[in-house]
């Protein structure tokens, strides 16, 4: 063969392959008719390729790759097509597969903690991170322990604050404060302390809106050397400004409890209105948020700790109060009726 | 305490306003609970009446009337919904001034000229009765300033007082502590001794130690009637309504300076003596109350001859009160010890202003200064002549002395107050105040029986110098690592797994009523009880957590849930001997669809035996061997909410430690749940709790292939499952990984009495793939065991 009969071969092939219109071709096996035709063994583009081999040295250098760039851009070209005509063959398919997305979700039941539980650990894990852990007592108490342990003695008239429960033929009462925890935590441990108490208390109440006969409470207390009420005023405040936010103002006022010494009661600025009054702060523009003080050194020496040596604070906080101010529940009730519509709307589930 | 600040300002002349005090008072400990304003705070309202009431021409909501005030006839347009011709009204004239400086002019409202106001009580400061106008009343002439009705003006604030602080129960002791703030001296008391020669009735105390100090003072020739105006106006500024002449001095003194007395009609008291002795058995008091009082033996009482005539500090008797026809006055002034009066007052739950200041600690050395003023104000308003008191004291009246430092007062506060400064503010609030800085001595006065540490002292510094000023520390923090309780971290653990698995958690309460017990076929025999409870509802600590959450399911389904997914974690009680036991348990009540898919209801499965028991194994993880049993045929105590058949209870080494089972249908009736088919389950925390606390460790799996063969077994219905896999556990396959039931099916192509199972076996080795040869050895000797044990063969 010579190179002009080839190069006739050449031009007849690439005319042939202009003309098959693979760009058009309708559906993939026409596509592959089209491949197979020039792309198949005796197909006029193979055969042009084989007899590039009767051709001269020079010549073959030549019009190689002229020959090979011709089934290249071919291929391509097929190739092109027959990923578009996948694309849509695809598009129809998946097309056809649609369902009603606009139906509702299937949802594996979804549980919650209860609001008091996670405002209660939040509590606790802010003090934990201070370095308290975590202690506990009894809720069915002895007198000792509920009141002459921590200097309110039968007589005391802050005992009228503390409406008790008493149990039938047993010389128990159903505790009214986790500062009962404080005595058996010191009866137990020898300082330095620094434990939180939380956990449920009683009081002989009739239940309505703001009252509970059972709610909860986080007690604080800290043995050491050398505390004093501005270790108090430090601890409390970098706590409630954990829980309430940085800009949360504190107001630290004295107070009355038998066994603390200077006694506080801590406020915090109102959050639900600017320091002008509203219902949550009963127009004050503070909410009283906890009762706190210096351990009565009396606690100590009943207790058989050294009290010239160990000083400490101790704190209390109504675990019911945070949760309604942080979640605004205003019914103290809606705590204790499970009512799967109020505790759906707490998603604190996990932490 | 209800605290005018005229009466305050009595005792110490003040420029602050009511605001302004209720700042101090605070700072100082005192919360202000409110203030009540009296008197006009405005000018320029008279008594009107309206004589005409006409629809405004150009507005709905408004009237235009004719008002009379007595001189002039004017129109007024008005809003107020209750307004109506003939009213005596309260009626601002142009140029009046209401509170919040507002002044009335005439202005022109929708056209209609209005010239002044019809005011609204809290338009005039007042607290407000209705809503809309202030309908007077006939009875002041009209014209009459509005303002000259209401009495002098005064602020009352509503002062709480701190149960240590009895000397503040007054209006001269909280003048007093305003006095020591602001280091001003306090107004001298007027009023002094009343000398006589005549003598009182004798006083015989027969108990010196709950009675230290007894006075009586007899005043004879009394004419008892009103009380003069300014003294009526302070008692009710107060509250407290006026009785008689005698009676509200003796009021006005115990709210002046806070000693309570008592005034005895003399002539009623027989025999003519006073004896300060216990009750006895069987004695009763007639009190000023008007109701009988039986009186336990024991209590202090006042008593004459015959009987008691008053209950000691708490409250005199009738018969011998003090009327408008009494004669002869014997006026009491006493210190009874705290702790007697307290018991009074409990034991007979009789309350009153006396009582609540003598148990809290009245001052010692006040009975005689205060019955002298007394009996100074009766001469001066009800005549007569006083005899000298008849006194029989053993009182002491000194005090403890504190020794301290201003250095001990600065660790226990954590500040750094000067000498100076502290030493200055301890000055005002003692009797005597002695030695150095370094070293001082503070003797309290009579009436601050509250301060004897050093703790006491450190917090009237505190108070005085602001506890604003003490600063924010942080003690250093311990080296111990902080730590939750093992019943804390395990419940901790148990609620985020049962939240996870789609349980809400419940919080309810520990004590129960006797009736909800018995819905669950409880016993409330062997029970803790409240000895006083609050309803029959709240009688018996719980010894299970389920009757709660029954409760929950129930109130949730009664209100539209279709499913109820509940746990609680809580205590349950028992009675052991003479104590208490108290545990930590994990309940919780599976009701309904499991996946909330309404729309594809007919598929979702409802909760089962089988969501119940995936619960309580996971629980049981890691808690050690567990044996499960029919709860029908175990051998632990059995528990009768649960229904006997369809109940498993799980034991560790013995140890009940969990129940999951279908209700007792009996129960599930008594909670409307029958339909429900509700699962409960109830587990032992603190035994959990008991469980390692590890850390989990990975262990290598093997990633060489498996091989899996599936069997279906036919046999006997009786047999359970469990019989299946404990055969082929005996068969010690050493390359059997796994066995799975993948289907449990009875019907056409199984014979009847006989049952289907479908398991598939996992086999596989560490550090080899096995041969098929290998696979089907194994798969022959499982299946020979269980046609030789259960009569199993395999479905064709």
């Amino acid at each position: 063969m010579t190179r002009a009969d080839w190069e006739k071969s050449y031009a007849r092939t690439e005319s042939a392959l202009r003309s098959a219109g693979v760009e058009k071709t309708a559906d993939l096996p026409t596509l592959e008719e089209v491949r197979v035709r020039f792309l198949g063994r005796k197909s006029e583009l193979t055969e042009l390729l084989k007899s590039l081999k009767d051709l001269s040295i020079e010549d073959k250098r030549d019009l190689g790759p002229k020959a090979q760039g011709l089934k290249a851009s071919f291929e391509a070209a097929l190739e092109a097509r027959k990923s578009v005509l996948e694309e849509s063959g695809d598009a129809a398919a998946l097309a056809a597969d649609a369902i009603d997305l606009s139906l509702p979700a299937i949802r594996p039941p979804k549980g919650r903690l209860h609001p008091l539980t996670t405002t209660l650990h939040e509590i606790a894990r802010i003090f934990q991170l201070m370095g308290y852990s975590w202690a506990e007592g009894p809720f069915v108490e002895d007198e000792k322990h509920n009141f002459s342990a921590l200097n309110i003695p039968d007589d005391h008239p802050a005992r009228d604050s503390h409406d008790t429960f008493y149990l039938q033929g047993l010389p128990y009462l159903l505790r009214t404060h986790t500062s009962t925890v404080q005595i058996r935590t010191m009866e137990t441990q020898r300082p330095p302390l620094r434990v939180v108490c939380p956990g449920r208390v009683f009081r002989h109440e009739q239940i309505d809106a703001t009252h509970s006969a059972v709610f909860h409470q986080v007690e604080g207390l800290v043995v050491d050397e050398n505390i004093g009420l501005a270790d108090l005023k430090g601890h409390l405040q970098t706590f409630l400004q954990k829980l309430l936010g940085a800009s949360t103002k504190t107001r630290f006022r004295p107070s009355y409890f038998p066994f603390t010494e200077p006694s506080t009661e801590v406020d915090v600025k109102c959050f639900f209105c600017p320091g002008t009054g509203c219902p949550s702060c009963k127009h004050t523009g503070w909410i009283e948020i906890l009762g706190a003080g210096v351990v009565n050194p009396v606690v100590f020496k009943a207790i058989g700790y050294d009290e010239k040596k160990w000083s400490g604070f101790a704190f209390g906080i109504g675990v019911e109060r945070v949760a309604m101010l942080l979640h605004g529940v205003r019914d103290l009730r809606d705590f204790y009726t499970n009512d799967i519509r109020f505790l759906k709307q707490f998603d604190e589930s996990l932490t | 305490m209800k605290v005018s600040l005229n009466w305050l300002r009595e005792h110490l002349p003040l420029e602050l306003s009511a605001a302004e005090l209720s700042t101090h008072l605070l700072r100082l400990g005192f919360e202000v609970a409110g203030h009540q304003r009296l008197g006009a705070t405005f000018t320029g309202v008279v008594v009107g009446k309206v004589v005409t009431k006409e629809k405004h021409p150009n507005a709905d909501k408004l009237s235009v009337c004719v008002v009379d005030d007595g001189a002039t006839k004017r129109t007024v347009v008005c809003g107020a919904p209750n307004v109506d011709a003939g009213q005596t009204v309260a009626y601002a004239r142009p140029g009046a001034v209401l509170p919040g400086n507002f002044k009335i002019e005439g202005r022109k409202l929708r056209g209609v000229e209005s010239q002044g106001m019809i005011c609204s009580r809290s338009e005039l400061g007042l607290p407000k009765d209705v809503d809309g106008i202030w309908i007077m009343g006939e009875g002041p002439a009209l014209g009459t300033d509005v303002g000259s009705l209401l009495g002098p003006a005064d602020d009352v604030l509503e002062v709480e007082i701190t149960s240590n602080r009895p000397d503040c129960l007054s209006h001269r002791g909280l003048a007093r502590e305003l006095a020591a703030d602001f280091h001003k001296e306090l107004k001298p008391l007027g009023g002094g001794m009343v000398e006589s020669r005549k003598v009182s009735l004798p006083v015989t105390v027969e108990d010196s130690e709950a009675c230290p100090f007894y006075g009586a003072r007899l005043i004879e020739d009394v004419k008892v009637g009103d009380s003069p105006a300014w003294l009526k106006s302070k008692l009710e500024a107060i509250g407290l309504r006026p009785i008689n002449s005698v009676v509200d001095i003796t009021n006005y003194v115990l709210h002046d300076i806070g000693q309570p007395l008592h005034a005895f009609d003399a002539d009623k008291l027989k025999g003519g003596k006073i004896i300060v002795r216990r009750s006895e058995a069987g004695e009763k008091l007639l009190a000023l109350d008007h109701k009988t009082y039986d009186l336990p033996e024991g209590l202090l009482v006042i008593a004459d001859d015959e009987k008691p005539v008053a209950l000691a500090g708490v409250m005199g008797g009738e018969e011998t009160a003090v009327t408008t026809s009494t004669k002869r006055v014997l006026l009491e002034g006493a210190y009874f010890n705290p702790a007697e009066a307290r018991k009074s007052s409990q034991k007979t739950r009789l309350r009153s202003d006396s009582s609540y200041r003598f148990e809290r600690g009245s001052d010692p050395a006040a009975p005689r200064e205060a019955a002298d003023r007394a009996a100074a104000l009766i001469l001066q308003i009800a005549g007569g002549s006083a005899a000298m008191p008849s006194e029989a004291a053993s009182v002491r009246l000194e005090g403890t002395k504190i020794h301290s430092s201003v250095a001990k007062l600065n660790q226990i506060l954590g500040a750094d107050f000067s000498d100076d400064k502290v030493l200055a503010s301890l000055k005002p609030i003692a009797k005597e105040l002695t030695g150095t800085a370094a070293d001082f001595g503070f003797l309290p006065p009579s009436w601050r029986r509250d301060l004897a540490t050093a703790n006491d002292l450190a917090e009237e510094v505190g108070r005085f110098l602001g506890y604003d000023n003490i600063p924010y520390r942080m003690a250093p923090m311990s080296p111990k690592t902080a730590r939750l309780t093992p019943v804390e971290a395990e419940s901790r653990r148990v609620r985020s797994r049962l939240a996870a698995l789609g349980l809400s958690e419940a919080y309810n309460y520990d004590l129960l009523s006797e009736k909800s017990l018995a819905a669950c076929r409880l016993s409330a025999d062997g029970q803790p009880r409240a000895a006083n409870p609050l309803s029959e509802d709240w009688a018996v600590l719980r010894q299970s957590l389920l009757p709660g959450l029954l409760k929950n399911a129930a109130h949730n389904l009664s209100r539209g849930a279709d499913a109820a997914r509940f746990f609680e974690v809580g205590k349950a009680y028992a009675i052991r001997g003479t104590d208490v036991d108290e545990t930590w348990r994990v309940a919780g009540i599976l009701l309904g669809p499991v996946l909330d898919a309404r729309w594809q209801a007919a598929r979702a499965p409802r909760a089962s035996f089988y969501d119940g028991k995936a619960i309580v194994e996971d629980l049981l993880e890691k808690a050690g061997p567990v044996v499960w049993a029919k709860l029908s045929e175990s051998k632990t105590p059995s528990d009768p909410l649960f229904h006997p058949a369809n109940t498993l209870r799980a034991t560790i080494n013995g140890a009940p430690v969990a129940t999951v089972g279908w209700l007792h249908p009996r129960v599930a009736r008594a909670f409307d749940l029958e339909r429900e088919g509700a699962i409960v389950f109830d587990a032992d925390l603190e035994w959990l709790a008991g469980r390692e606390d590890a850390v989990s460790r990975f262990a290598e799996f093997s990633s060489l292939p498996v091989s899996r063969r599936d069997l279906a077994l036919v046999l006997d219905k009786k047999s359970a499952y469990r019989d299946v896999e404990t055969v082929i556990k005996k068969c010690r396959l050493e390359a059997l990984q796994d066995v799975l039931l993948f289907d449990v099916y009875e019907g056409k192509g199984v014979p009847e009495g006989k049952v289907s199972l479908a398991i598939r076996l996992t086999f596989g080795l560490a550090d080899r793939t096995l041969t098929d040869t290998e696979v089907s050895a194994a798969v022959e000797t499982v299946v020979a065991a269980l046609a030789k044990q259960l009569g199993a063969s395999l479905r064709s």
